[in-house]
This record gives structure tokens, C-alpha cells and sequence, in this order.
């Protein structure tokens, strides 16, 4: 998987980057509008993260003219502005996801990955754990013919667990990704715990394997072999 | 004495029909009193011209065939029969010089007629005489009261017609200045301002219009200056926090460090996003106030508070509190924007969960009289009268003990006004606390 990184913040840019780049992505880095458009004549990327505050270049128009050259590739905004509007018009123009500065690395990756599974369709959407599968598309669980009755937010944490397994995913990076951003100011809540534990539950009742092991202070991670 | 507001186009009738009514009026009073001050000359001319023929007869004639100097009643005397006229000549003392024309009253077979009488004394034959000649006036009198009348009829007409004439001329001549009155009044956003300009051959109007286009590029060019500030100041300070996140991440992904060091990373990443949390929400409150969000949504709020209740409904569990939802008002339907509605609520639900350790919150839409309503009411608490007026304060929080930055509250008062949403608010220490969101539908 090939992605151009479009960000005027140098920093930013390699730390996204350097992330990326360890979840096995090749990456490129323009800093300016007029760098971005050569390199995405160029070379064929399948994302564009895009930010649409550049200096030189309406990041908007950008998305116009990549999408001559690269009409494979999927473009997600990321914006310091947050406007409402700039939201919409970026879908208008073909942007396939939205991100509001600033973001988790985590959080962008899943973006990246839920893209990627749309694209793939039905073979990559289905996870599976000892005898569960996980459709993460269709939000279906089942233990081998028998159906599992999970609420939308467990089902968006489980998911968001399972397709980090083995990795350790803090309380804020869970709450991040389940109630996105609103102004909340609980920030050491415990409402995580509760919906993990209703998940333990429910998976308990069929299969005895802790999948779910708590990091001590930090939050939690989705074992799997 | 106060003067009520009268619209100009009434008022420059007004003054037009009030200045033709004063000249209308002084020439009421001057013609006629100029015709009967002609007519009275003619008479006048008129009794001296009988006078000498009066006066040639006696010549000719002798005044012995008009008096006849035996009888005890020796004067002379003569009326028409419709008594218009008269003349009558009789002695008098020898001394008696008498030439006057005056009015005189006369009581003629008991009817009153007013006349014009010329006296004039005469010597004949060594006696002396007075000859009066007399006409009538009445006539004179009663062309003057018509006269009078006629013009009050015809000022009055002619004070009507003009007003309404000048009232339809004034109308049409002002319609443009109702145009541009108009323009400016559907203008609630310096960028909604239609600048082109109303047709009309006033040059006042011209001048008014240039003025105020003027005037609407300036606000409009510092209202997009405030604006692209504010978007640029949040930028600026997203993007560090953005590049401090990153790193942070970026640290916890190598996984290379202690235990107790990841723990520092985690809550230095709490603390970013209380920075953020802040940032967003002043932003929010600046882009309120340079009214940038647009209320054309429908919005709803049912819906809105059934949605606020799925993503915090975790605390109402975690606090084992009680939740009441009774979203009795049908056709909840409010225009506005969303996302400004939905932190609305979020706030005001969130904040009664917060200060509530047992008990209940409860959540009611009303319909009152085509009236909506929004209670929002807990057994938290509460908040003390004297507190009760800092509430929508930003950053004065009327419960120091829990750590808040007392913006959420502020930011909700905002969202209140923006949608003409009145808030009332009662509160009893350890009671609870009841808000009242009132929607001007």
C-alpha cells in the first residue's frame, strides 16, 4: 500500500509517517500543494491523506486535479479548522473520510483500514477468533451457527479491539474512537471498563479464552495467537 | 408632549395639505370681504348718480310738488314694492348739513332689510332739506354668504383631492427608499447583503444607497478578517497539540517503554485532550458569536436528545441514577443546526448527571400553547441563589470542589441565544437543579 502524505507541518508529517511506516505502509511526504500534484502525477498511491489547510494550494482544488491522475486512490482530509462545511464540501469533492486535527495515529490507521476492507469487500470484513467470527462490516457476531446479540458501541469496541489485536489500546484511544469528540470532560472515566465487561460477559457464555486482557493503568488488548 | 412616529411620506402629505388649507383659508376670508368692499362701491356710486337725478327732478320740478308745506306730516316719501330701494325727502333745521352714505336697519310693514343709505341735506327755497336715497344690501349680503360657503366647500375638496394626490405621489417617489429599508432589514448576516442597487432617479436615494453599500462591504470585509482570524488562531494552536499527540503515540507504538513511564504518556495525552476539548470549545462559542453556523436544519428534538441519551447513557449507569424520558411533545420540529442542538443538550443532560450522586435525572419535552419546551431536571446538588446569576459565566464555575473549566454552561447559554432558546433556571440547595428551555417557534 502506497500513501502520500500532504502536510505543511514537518513534524506532523513524519511522525504520521513513521507510524504508518510501521504498520508496513510505504509513504511519501509533500510539504507544499505544487509538491503534492508532481508526485501524485507521478506515482500511483491508494491514500492521499490530505490537509487541507496548505499554504500554497486550496487543498480542495488538490483533490480535483489528483483525482485525473490517481482516480484508484482514497483521499482522507485532515483539517485544523473543523468547519462544518469544509466537511461537506470534502465529500462533494471525493474526500472518503474526515479528520479533525488533533487525531490519533490509531485512529487514522482504522480509518485507513476500514477503507481498505470496503474495498476488499466481504473475505477481508470477516475477523475470526477460536470458533467467533466478527463481521466488522455487516456488524454480525457469531459463535460457530449461533448469533451473538452485541449493543452498536460494544460492537464498535470489540471490532476496534480485534482489529488491533496484540496491541495495547489506551482508555482515550478507546474512548476516542466510540464517542469521537465531543466536548467531554470526564477524562478519567471508567465507562470503557463498563462495556468491556458486559463484552467479557457475553463472550464468556460460549468460550472460556480471556481474549480481552486489561493493561494495568492504560487499557486494554485483544490477545490473540 | 410626546409626538407619535409618523411615516414621512404622511407627514409630507400632511404638511403639503396643511399649507394649501392656510392659503385656501386666507383667501376664504379675503374674497369675499374684497367682492362685497366692490360691491358697496357700485351701490355707492350708483345712489350718488340717483342722488343728482333726485336732485334735477327737485330742480325742475320744484320741491313743493314732493312736500306739500300745509300738512301737519309734510315729508315725501317712495319705496318699489319690493322695497329695494327708497327715497324720501323732508326738513330739517336750517342749520343741519348732513352728507354721509352709511348702513342703516330700516323695519319697513315689520320686515328688517338692511340698506345702503346716502343722506344728503339740500337748501330750497330757503328751507332746508334732507334727501335720503336707500338700497338695499341684502343681496350684497347674501353673495357674500354664498360666496363664503363655496370656497369652504371647495377648500375642503380641494384639501382631500391634494391629499391624496401628494399622498400616492409621495408613495411612489418613496417606494425606493421602502425598498432600501427592506433590503437592509432581511440582511441578518453582512454576507447575506444584496448589493444591487434599487432602481430609482433620486439622487438622494442614489446617495443613500452608495453609503450603505459601502458601509455593508466594510462589515463585511472585517466580519470575514474576524473570522479567518479565529480560524487561523485555532490552527495555529491545533497543530502543535496535533504534532504533541503524534509524538505521544508514536512513543506508546514502539512499545518500548516501562510500565510506569506509559502511564506518564497516557495521562499527558488526557491532559492534551483537555487542551483540545478547550480549544474546540471557544472556537465553537467565537464561531456563535461571528454567526457562522446556519440554522436552516430541521431539526428533531426528540430525535436529538434520544441520540445525547445513546452516547451518555454509560454515566447514567456507572452512577446508578435514574433516568426519566418523557418525550411527550409530538412534532418536535425545530429549525436549526444539528450539531449546535446536539451539544446543547449534552451539556445541560451531562451537567445534571455530574452534579446528581443519587437519585434521578429526568428529561421532558413539553408542547404548552404551541409553545415547546425542554425541562431538563435533576436531585443533585443544586446550585445556591447567590451562584444561581454566574452559571452561564464562562469560566466562573459555581461548584469549585469538582474540576471543570466552566465553559460548558457559557457555550450552552450561547447555542440558547443563537436559537432564541430562553433558559430558566431553579435551583434548591440539595434539592436539584431544574432547567427550563423555552423554544420561540
Amino acid at each position: 500500500m502506497r500513501i502520500l502524505i500532504v502536510e505543511d507541518e514537518k513534524a506532523l508529517a513524519s511522525e504520521i509517517k513513521q507510524f504508518l511506516e510501521k504498520e508496513e505502509y510505504n509513504c511519501d511526504i509533500a510539504h507544499t500543494g505544487n509538491d503534492a500534484s508532481e508526485l501524485i502525477a507521478d506515482n500511483p498511491y491508494d491514500f492521499i491523506l490530505l490537509d487541507i489547510g496548505l499554504p500554497d494550494f486550496n487543498g480542495l482544488d488538490l483533490i480535483k486535479e489528483a483525482k485525473e491522475y490517481n482516480s484508484e486512490a482514497y483521499f482522507i482530509v485532515i483539517t485544523a479548522r473543523g468547519e462544518l462545511e469544509d466537511k461537506l464540501k470534502g465529500f462533494d469533492l471525493g474526500a472518503d473520510d474526515y479528520l479533525p486535527k488533533p487525531f490519533s495515529l490509531l485512529e487514522l490507521l482504522s480509518r485507513i483500514q476500514a477503507i481498505t476492507r470496503r474495498k476488499f469487500g466481504q473475505k477481508m470484513s470477516v475477523i475470526e477468533f477460536g470458533d467467533f467470527s466478527l463481521d466488522t462490516m455487516k456488524r454480525y457476531l457469531q459463535f460457530k451457527d449461533h448469533g451473538i446479540d452485541l449493543t452498536k458501541k460494544e460492537y464498535k469496541l470489540l471490532t476496534y479491539l480485534v482489529l488491533n489485536k496484540n496491541r495495547i489500546l489506551d482508555r482515550l484511544q478507546l474512548t476516542e474512537h466510540i464517542w469521537g469528540d465531543f466536548f467531554e470532560d470526564d477524562y478519567d472515566s471508567n465507562y470503557i471498563d463498563v462495556h468491556v465487561k458486559n463484552i467479557r460477559k457475553k463472550l464468556s457464555e460460549y468460550d472460556n479464552t480471556n481474549w480481552i486482557k486489561t493493561v494495568r493503568g492504560i487499557g486494554y488488548k485483544f490477545e490473540i495467537e | 408632549m410626546k409626538i407619535p412616529n409618523i411615516k414621512l411620506k404622511n407627514q409630507l402629505a400632511l404638511f403639503n395639505a396643511a399649507s394649501k388649507a392656510l392659503i385656501i383659508t386666507l383667501l376664504v376670508m379675503i374674497i369675499p370681504w374684497l367682492v362685497s368692499k366692490v360691491s358697496i362701491r357700485d351701490t355707492d356710486d350708483v345712489l350718488i348718480q340717483k342722488l343728482e337725478r333726485v336732485i334735477a327732478l327737485v330742480d325742475s320740478l320744484g320741491i313743493d310738488s314732493f312736500i306739500d308745506q300745509e300738512a301737519d306730516y309734510n315729508t315725501f316719501g317712495s319705496y318699489n314694492i319690493l322695497k329695494e330701494e327708497y327715497i324720501s325727502i323732508e326738513p330739517v333745521k336750517k342749520d343741519t348739513l348732513i352728507d354721509v352714505i352709511e348702513f342703516s336697519r330700516r323695519i319697513i310693514e315689520d320686515e328688517v332689510v338692511d340698506y345702503r343709505v346716502l343722506s344728503y341735506s339740500i337748501m330750497k327755497d330757503g328751507n332746508n332739506y334732507l334727501i335720503e336715497i336707500g338700497k338695499s344690501i341684502s343681496a350684497i349680503y347674501q353673495f357674500e354668504h354664498n360666496l363664503k360657503r363655496f370656497t369652504f366647500i371647495f377648500l375642503i375638496i380641494v384639501i382631500v383631492l391634494s391629499f391624496l394626490l401628494d399622498l400616492s405621489v409621495i408613495q411612489y417617489l418613496l417606494l425606493p427608499f421602502d425598498k432600501i429599508v427592506k433590503k437592509l432589514k432581511l440582511t441578518n448576516h453582512p454576507s447575506s447583503f444584496n448589493y444591487n442597487t434599487v432602481k430609482t432617479s433620486t439622487s438622494d436615494f442614489i446617495y443613500l444607497e452608495d453609503t450603505i453599500n459601502s458601509l455593508m462591504r466594510k462589515i463585511e470585509a472585517a466580519f470575514n478578517d474576524e473570522r479567518e482570524y479565529i480560524s487561523n488562531v485555532s490552527h495555529e494552536l491545533l497543530t502543535p497539540v496535533s504534532i504533541i499527540q503524534s509524538k505521544l503515540d508514536n512513543i506508546l507504538h514502539e512499545g518500548k517503554l516501562s510500565e510506569q513511564d506509559m502511564i506518564k504518556i497516557v495521562e499527558s495525552k488526557k491532559t492534551l485532550r483537555r487542551l483540545t476539548n478547550l480549544i474546540r470549545t471557544l472556537l465553537m462559542m467565537s464561531r456563535i458569536e461571528n454567526e457562522e453556523y446556519i440554522l436552516t436544519e430541521k431539526v428533531n428534538i426528540n430525535n436529538t436528545i434520544k441520540n445525547v441519551i445513546e452516547e451518555i447513557e454509560e454515566k447514567i449507569t456507572a452512577k446508578k441514577l435514574e433516568l426519566k424520558l418523557e418525550l411527550n411533545a409530538s412534532e418536535f420540529l425545530i429549525d436549526g443546526n444539528e450539531n449546535l442542538l446536539f451539544t446543547l443538550f449534552y451539556n445541560f443532560i451531562n451537567n445534571a448527571i455530574r452534579y446528581t450522586e443519587n437519585g434521578s435525572v429526568k428529561i421532558e419535552t413539553l408542547k404548552i400553547q404551541n409553545q415547546f419546551y425542554v425541562k431538563i431536571s435533576d436531585t443533585g446538588i443544586g446550585i445556591s441563589p447567590e451562584k444561581l446569576p454566574l452559571i452561564f459565566s464562562r469560566f466562573k464555575n459555581s461548584n469549585e470542589t469538582k474540576d471543570s473549566y466552566g465553559l460548558g454552561l457559557a457555550l450552552s447559554k450561547k447555542i440558547c441565544d443563537y436559537h432564541k432558546i430562553s433558559v430558566e433556571v431553579k435551583s434548591e440547595i440539595n434539592k436539584g437543579s431544574e432547567f427550563i428551555l423555552k423554544f420561540n417557534v
